[in-house]
């Protein structure tokens, strides 16, 4: 009887330091280095769900690029949205601080972009709830860069960061 | 001996790596003590005084009016600012002085929230750069840990007027 009991107790005692182990660090790796996730909805279409609700996207989104929040022009990324902070929205950034935006059916023709802040579109224009409904947000929002992705398996590829020319800032801060 | 030193460099680094997931955990999900640096929230937060963050209210989407936040700044995410919850989604600012004729009434959006400092002459907040996201929010400070004479709890805010009564 001592023997098992002997047994069960280093079974906890091993179980208990792995599991303090194992959960922060995993925890940990999918908070600031990289975790999957599956996209739903039709507003980054065809780059994503081109397929509408039948097969959705899984994607790896990165966020050890964007800790220091540095975004470029073209990038597919995921963000806190602004008018629910429960969901995650995932946009192309369009344009950065200090550019100047023609929007696509916001109040104003004409948006500067201000300090901080960035300016997202989905691809499918006229069905993507971004900026040009929200405006400008600011880049404390940003969650993560997606990469790459990663299901179904036919579709396996690199998100390349390409700004479409026609959705060009009119006016960029390098200028 | 070579392997000795190897063995011991693998250890301490797996230490390393292993307490600091516990401590991004524990910032992360629980709280921790922030050093607060500015006038703007005088008299409740003094210049160089230290706190203590909690970040389960984020997290649960409990922060009320009232509460004294950490956010991240809106115009520099990687700075922090700390102010007074005022408004949340839906409530009716007052965005003019009360000495002004005429009032000018602004609602907070969805999703967003107003904050101001306490020290109200002295304060960048939401009435010059409009309220901010929710999702900028970190966490809450509820104690003040330094110096040692105000040790407790924080109080109440002296801007009692500013809170709409809707």
């Amino acid at each position: 009887m001592a023997q098992s009991q002997g047994w069960l107790r280093r079974y906890f005692k091993a179980f208990c330091k792995g599991f303090f182990v194992a959960v922060p660090v995993a925890v940990t790796f999918l908070d600031r280095v990289a975790c999957v996730a599956r996209v739903e909805g039709a507003s980054m279409q065809p780059s994503l769900n081109p397929g509408g609700s039948q097969t959705s996207d899984v994607v790896l989104l990165n966020h050890w690029k964007v800790r220091n929040f540095e975004v470029q022009r073209g990038d597919i990324v995921s963000l806190v949205s602004p008018k629910n902070p429960e969901q995650k929205i995932i946009k192309r950034v369009i344009a950065l601080e200090g550019d100047i935006v023609r929007t696509i059916g916001h109040k104003n023709r004409l948006v500067k972009v201000p300090r901080g802040h960035m300016w997202v579109e989905g691809d499918h224009h006229g069905h993507s709830f971004d900026s040009n409904s929200f405006g400008p947000v600011s880049l404390g929002l940003l969650h993560a860069h997606a990469t790459h992705i990663l299901w179904p398996p036919e579709r396996w590829q690199r998100l390349e960061s390409v700004l479409p020319p026609e959705r060009f800032p009119i006016h960029t801060s390098e200028e | 001996m070579l392997r000795g030193v190897l063995g011991k460099t693998f250890r301490l680094a797996g230490y390393t790596i292993q307490y600091g997931c516990i401590a991004h955990c524990a910032f992360e999900y629980v709280g921790g003590v922030v050093m607060c640096s500015g006038p703007s929230m005088e008299p409740t937060i003094q210049n160089s005084d230290i706190v203590f963050a909690e970040n389960l209210s984020r997290h649960f989407y409990g922060i009320q009016r009232g509460d004294i936040v950490i956010a991240k700044s809106p115009s520099d995410p990687k700075s922090n600012i700390c102010k007074r919850v005022i408004g949340l989604e839906g409530d009716k600012i007052l965005t003019t002085s009360p000495s002004d004729i005429f009032k000018n009434c602004s609602y907070v959006p969805t999703g967003h929230v107003w904050l101001e400092g306490d020290n109200l002459q002295n304060s960048t907040d939401s009435r010059y750069y409009g309220p901010i996201p929710y999702g900028l929010i970190r966490g809450r400070i509820f104690f003040k840990i330094w110096p040692f004479r105000d040790f407790g709890f924080l109080r109440d805010s002296p801007n009692g007027h500013r809170f709409s009564d809707d």
